[in-house]
């Protein structure tokens, strides 16, 4: 009598963790057509339209191209620190930070063009960076879990720009909002919508991928992030490692606020991170680990992102569009789970 | 052009008396004067978009808004499309939803909330669509803006706070210190004190439009602080139901609220796009359509609501003396005028233009907290 | 071993008091169990007996009700049960102390003995559980402190708090995994004392391990587990080790001798390579661990380490390579002495370290075999060129190592924890003994390996030994030592009990420093 059961492996080959999202995905949007057939909409017509919108024209493209710096970046900015073992649950934080520190540059700071634009860059990874030392330091020195330290800085962060935007840097007589007065330095866009912060991003992420699997260091910082007594056992120095890995996590997501500035909103304003922060953390798990992982990953996350708006246009209710992107995410992580098992057969 | 069979529902008074019916078009401002009307479009090949700021059922500013989307799909029923979105933040997602609706080929776009840079970034590439910006402030050659005169029926409504509130101390409930909340607590204090004049304003700003908790947290704080009248500009109700349980007089926004607080409520401002609406459209489909400014004058678009069941009947009948005043022509907005750290901004007989008025971005004194 | 002081008899007419039939259990890939039959008679001290993988534990988790059984029965006193969680085995009488204890480390010892047991007062204060503590502990004869907390203790003592709990809860049946593993002889012999006065009155022992001799000594009936099936149970009087062994591992095996070098081997050097000179280490909670400790090792020689696991050994393997500071004493290195320690000083050194716990501390379970192949020499040519980390080279290290090792991989990229424990420690093994031209520590290299695989083992360490290293090895198998060693010292609450010659040694007396006794001590320990 043959007897079949479930067999789960400690990892899984990139195939099958492939198979079992496309799996997923696809089951997702089949639950979802069945819902949306329920509620009177036509699944089939709108899976076109998402489709066609998003893909099918350079406008629905340049759209992408321009949601997915971001999100390369949060992402990636939580990937790195995870290569040793930390949470950055702090990059929307050091998203604000670099964009706040950025905006002072691209305000106050006597640059022009360029100039201004190299400025507004270092400030903003810069802003990042300062952002999370003290998690970094407390982690290093105390084992304070950087989960809350970075979460909880989150807050400071928005309070702070939400702060300059509505009052110290206001500009007087905005709309309906409050922001600051629009940033003179913008990155030119090379691409429709799309800016140049598009190649640095990609660059990025290949630049860490490299520095992580093709240097000394790197094969430090993955071996301390995959055991930390191994650091010891191999007298390396871990808490160095440590703090340059979260500072670098930092910086980037600070950079990421500072493409935003600069390359698309143009002015300081509450809620200029869109919740990139948070998103990143999403991009993370999805690349598993992988720094050119979070590329796709992150492409992945703004066509679902961007599916949303297009569902939204066609009808469908902020609610109903937030369930299937949830839908989606949520079979994602399971899929990625299941494709640890297997279908064994015994013989009895 | 307000919809006086609605306003008659609601137990408003006529309007028909009032001679708002005078007006052809909403207090039109100007129009580029370059611009070339966009070509013709067969309404069975035209598509319409909205982005609005909240959900349709706010029952506050994006709800009047949808009266209007209703309006033009009752008006041309053979339109190809209409799009509507709701919920469009203020962030780079806007920007997406509008170009979203340009990939769906929409000839007229309505942003009923005013995103700025993220809504022009589009205007800028997609020259053949229309564009209409509610509280908007750039003039394009396809992007036009409309707003309301907001500030005659407030000053009306602080002419009746004036009588009302005991104390002189009013609360105001403020988004963020934009142009609207400085033209309203102005226009609202400057009523009051032609009344009171030692009445004073007192702002709280929540950094939002739709936060029922903090516009609720807000309205007890002005409450504590001595406040027994409030006003706001926020799209839902709550700040009226601390008014109601703490019993003191509220005044609203956008549409008739009063069952929240009934007997505090005291009136609303409120808003009317239906024909307004169905007018720009009807142009952009006829290939009349040019980008203009429009603010919505009092009794068309924009008026005080009937005056809440508890409001003693002559103190409306001295508030609505103000504005029947006003609708004779006479304006309020004369100097003058010194802001809030007592410098004079306004020279004696001085008058303010409408577009003064709308860029309104300093408190006149007496007004507290922006 | 001590004759059983009687001849077990299966009484007959008894009904027995747990019988399990055709027990089956399948984990992804294992059949960790199946076709198992097992019967404890009341007052039988029953032994299960295999190798590291034969299905002992998992049987008592399926009797202990920590797993559910995929096929078979369990019949406690002849009524057939289900027991869908530990708490039902517990009600029925049935207690095990696990080989892992199960105990809650940051609370003292009367708060883990009353930890979810039903017969806690409910106002409890902290020196009213204690009280009640010591009392259980008067009772059951069982030495603990019922107010130090579980990270302070010995195992050997947490060993006891885990039985206390047990015995505490009027179990009938008392399961224990490999008890003497954390034992003194003289701790065990007490705890067999103890087992024997628990059946006497018609309780009994299950009694796990892969010791023939304990096997012998201490139980009736022995059943013997291979490959997760059952070989067979046998009385133990009709027994001898050799019958045992064969029944365990399917064949004859012989541990040998294995001091004598080979001609062409090295001679062991004069003068140390390694010296401890009055050494004190604390330990992770700032205890002293090691307590003035002197110790040489010379070239071509092995060094036993013997004592009972967590007298110091752990902190001992890991000054002997730099990975923990020394607080006082000098650590010299071929006469130079170590003012500051970094492993990674140590290893370009020449002195190698096999961690006790390889998961744990030598290795990066997540990354690639690769990776963890070239952990020791990954920061020079080949591998790492100018800062640059060159994959390729790595592989190939890698797969030189693992070739030593004789250890087949399907791929270098996949990650080192899907090998198995054996694998995991060759691969250990053999990168170690690549980079310890000096000093190779090892601790409990052959620990969680079955016999073939701890046979491999030794021999790997006596060939580096005949290479010139010098080789610490430290062990809780009295025999492996024996068979390996020039020399064994003895560790005993972090202090050096004695070191002896191997020619010389006498194996009470290695016990005896075991259980705290300084050498020469051993006429009055008997006195």
């Amino acid at each position: 009598m043959a007897d079949f059961r479930l067999q789960r492996l400690p990892s899984t080959t990139p195939a099958a963790a492939l198979g079992a999202r496309i799996l997923a995905i696809a089951l997702a949007l089949v639950i979802a057509g069945v819902i949306l057939a329920f509620v009177g909409k036509n699944p089939l017509a709108l899976g076109l339209q998402v489709v066609t919108s998003s893909l099918g024209s350079s406008f629905g493209l340049e759209d992408l191209g321009l949601l997915v710096i971001p999100l390369i970046l949060t992402g990636l900015s939580v990937t790195v620190a995870q290569q040793i073992g930390a949470w950055n649950i702090g990059a929307e934080g050091q998203f604000y930070a670099g964009a706040f520190a950025a905006s002072a540059v691209g305000l106050f700071a006597p640059l022009s063009g360029g100039w201004s634009l190299v400025g507004m860059g270092v400030a903003g990874a810069f802003g990042g960076l300062v952002w999370i030392l003290i998690p970094a330091l407390a982690r290093a020195y105390a084992n304070v879990n950087e989960l809350i330290t970075t979460l909880l800085l989150n807050f400071v962060a928005i309070l702070l720009v939400y702060y300059v935007s509505t009052d110290a840097w206001r500009e007087r007589g905005g709309v309906a909002n409050s922001a600051t007065p629009r940033i003179k330095a913008e990155i030119p866009e090379f691409w429709g919508l799309v800016h140049w912060g598009l190649p640095i991003a990609v660059l990025l992420a290949l630049a860490m991928a490299g520095l992580l699997a093709f240097t000394r260091w790197g094969y430090e910082v993955r071996l301390i992030g995959s055991n930390p007594a191994a650091g010891k056992y191999l007298g390396i120095a871990a808490r160095r490692h440590l703090i340059t890995v979260m500072l670098i996590s930092g910086a980037i997501a600070g950079l990421a606020g500072m493409l935003e500035i600069a390359g698309t909103v143009h002015r300081l304003q509450g809620g200029i991170s869109n919740n990139y922060g948070y998103l990143g953390i999403m991009v993370a798990v999805l690349a598993r680990g992988s720094s050119i992982g979070v590329i796709f990953a992150a492409a992945l996350m703004a066509f679902i992102l961007n599916s949303g708006i297009i569902l939204q246009t066609q009808g469908l209710t902020t609610s109903t569009v937030l369930a299937i992107t949830g839908l989606i995410l949520f079979l994602t992580a399971i899929g990625d789970e299941l494709s640890h098992y297997r279908v064994v057969r015994d013989k009895s | 052009m307000i919809d006086l069979r609605s306003l008659s529902r609601r137990g408003f008074l006529n309007m028909a008396a009032a001679g708002s019916a005078s007006l052809a078009l909403p207090g039109l401002v100007r129009s580029a004067s370059a611009a070339t009307a966009l070509p013709a479009v067969n309404e069975k090949n035209a598509v319409i978009g909205f982005g609005h700021v909240g959900p349709v059922t706010d029952e506050g500013w994006t709800w009047s808004h949808h009266q209007g989307v209703l309006a033009v799909k009752e008006k041309f029923p053979n339109l190809k499309k209409v799009l509507e979105v709701e919920n469009v933040p203020y962030s780079a997602d806007a920007t997406r939803t509008y170009r979203q609706f340009v990939s769906e080929g929409a000839n007229m776009i309505f942003d009923t909330s005013s995103t700025g840079d993220f809504l022009h970034e589009v205007v800028r590439r997609a020259k053949d669509t229309a564009f209409m910006e509610c509280n908007g402030h750039v003039l394009m050659d396809n992007l036009g803006w409309y707003y309301l005169a907001h500030w005659y029926p407030t000053y009306v409504l602080g002419v009746a706070a004036g009588h009302l509130s005991k104390s002189g101390k009013l609360g105001y409930v403020a988004s963020f210190p934009v142009a609207s909340v400085y033209t309203s607590t102005n226009a609202f204090l400057m009523g009051a004190r032609t009344v009171n004049p030692s009445a004073t304003c007192q702002t709280i700003t929540i950094n939002s439009w739709f936060d029922p908790q903090a516009a609720a947290q807000a309205g007890t704080a002005l409450i504590d602080n001595g406040c027994d009248f409030l006003f706001g500009i926020m799209d839902e109700a709550a700040y009226l139901q601390v008014a109601e349980k703490r019993g003191v007089w509220a005044a609203m926004w956008n549409t008739d609220i009063r069952r929240y607080g009934p007997s505090s409520y005291v009136s609303s401002i409120i808003i009317d796009f239906k024909e307004y609406y169905v007018e720009q459209v009807r142009k952009r489909l006829a290939g009349e359509w040019t980008p203009t400014e429009s603010l919505f004058a009092m009794g068309a678009g924009v008026d005080r609501d009937a005056w809440g069941e508890k409001v003693p009947a002559d103190v409306g009948k001295a508030a609505d003396a103000v504005r029947t005043k006003i609708l004779g022509g006479w304006s309020p907005f004369v100097g003058e005028l010194k802001d809030s750290k007592g410098a004079v901004r306004l020279a004696k007989g001085q008058k303010m233009s409408e577009m003064d008025l709308y860029n309104w971005d300093w408190s006149v004194e007496g007004v507290t907290g922006l | 071993m001590t004759e059983p002081s009687h001849r077990y008899v299966v009484p007959t007419g008894a009904a027995p008091l747990v019988q399990l039939k055709g027990i089956a259990k399948y984990f992804p890939g294992v059949i960790a169990n199946q076709d198992v039959d097992l019967e404890v008679m009341p007052g039988e001290i029953h032994a299960l007996l295999g190798e590291n993988g034969a299905g002992k534990s998992t049987l008592m988790n399926i009797l202990t009700g920590i797993y559910q059984p995929d096929a078979g029965e369990i019949i406690i006193d002849g009524y057939a049960c289900q027991f869908a969680s530990p708490v039902q085995a517990i009600a029925a009488g049935i207690g095990m102390v696990h080989q892992h204890f199960k105990l809650v480390n940051a609370f003292t010892v009367a708060e883990n003995i009353h930890l979810g047991w039903s017969e806690t007062p409910r106002r409890a204060s902290a020196p009213a559980l204690e009280e009640r503590t010591a009392a259980l502990a008067q009772k059951f004869n069982l030495q603990v402190k019922p107010s130090a907390r579980i990270t302070e203790l010995s195992t050997g003592e947490q060993q006891r708090v885990e039985i206390l709990r047990v015995l505490a809860r009027k179990a009938r049946v008392l399961i224990l995994d490999e008890p003497t593993a954390v034992l003194t002889p003289a701790e065990a012999r007490e705890l067999f004392k103890a087992l024997r006065d628990f059946v006497s009155t018609g309780n009994a022992v299950i009694f796990i391990s892969h010791k023939l001799d304990e096997v012998l000594e201490i139980s009736d009936r022995i059943t013997i587990l291979r490959g997760g099936r059952k070989a067979g149970t046998e009385l133990a009087a009709d027994c001898t080790p050799a019958k045992l062994a064969r029944l365990m591992v399917g064949r004859d095996i012989v541990l040998a001798d294995m001091r004598a070098r080979p001609p062409g081997a090295a001679a062991v050097s004069s003068s140390p390579v390694l010296r401890l000179r009055d050494v004190s280490v604390l330990n992770d909670n700032g205890h002293t661990a090691l307590h003035g400790i002197s110790l040489d090792v010379r070239a071509g020689e092995i060094l036993g380490i013997a004592g009972v696991a967590g007298n110091g050994q752990r902190e001992l393997s890991q000054v002997l390579t730099g990975t923990r500071p020394a607080a006082t004493g000098v650590i010299e290195i071929d006469g130079h002495a170590i003012a500051h320690a970094n492993a990674a000083d140590f290893v370009r050194r020449g002195i190698g370290h096999i961690p006790e716990d390889r998961l744990h501390s030598g290795l990066a379970p997540g990354l690639s075999i690769t990776a963890n192949a070239v952990m020791r020499e990954y920061a020079k040519p080949p591998v790492t060129i100018a800062g640059i980390f060159r994959p390729r080279a790595a592989k190939a290290l890698a797969r030189q190592i693992a070739s030593v090792a004789d250890v087949a991989i399907p791929d270098f990229a996949m990650p080192i924890r899907n090998l198995s424990g054996g694998n995991q420690q060759r691969l250990v093994a053999r990168r170690e003994m690549r980079i310890a031209s000096k000093i190779l520590v090892a601790a409990y290299p052959s620990r969680g390996l079955d016999v073939g695989a701890i046979n491999t083992m030794l021999r790997y360490i006596v060939d580096l030994r005949n290479a010139g290293a010098g080789i610490v090895l430290i062990s809780e198998e009295l025999e492996e030592l024996l068979n390996l060693s020039d020399r064994i010292a003895v560790l005993y609450e972090g202090r050096i009990m004695g070191v002896l010659d191997n020619d010389r040694v006498d194996i009470d007396e290695i016990g005896l420093m075991m259980g705290g006794r300084l050498r020469g001590e051993k006429g009055a320990a008997h006195g």
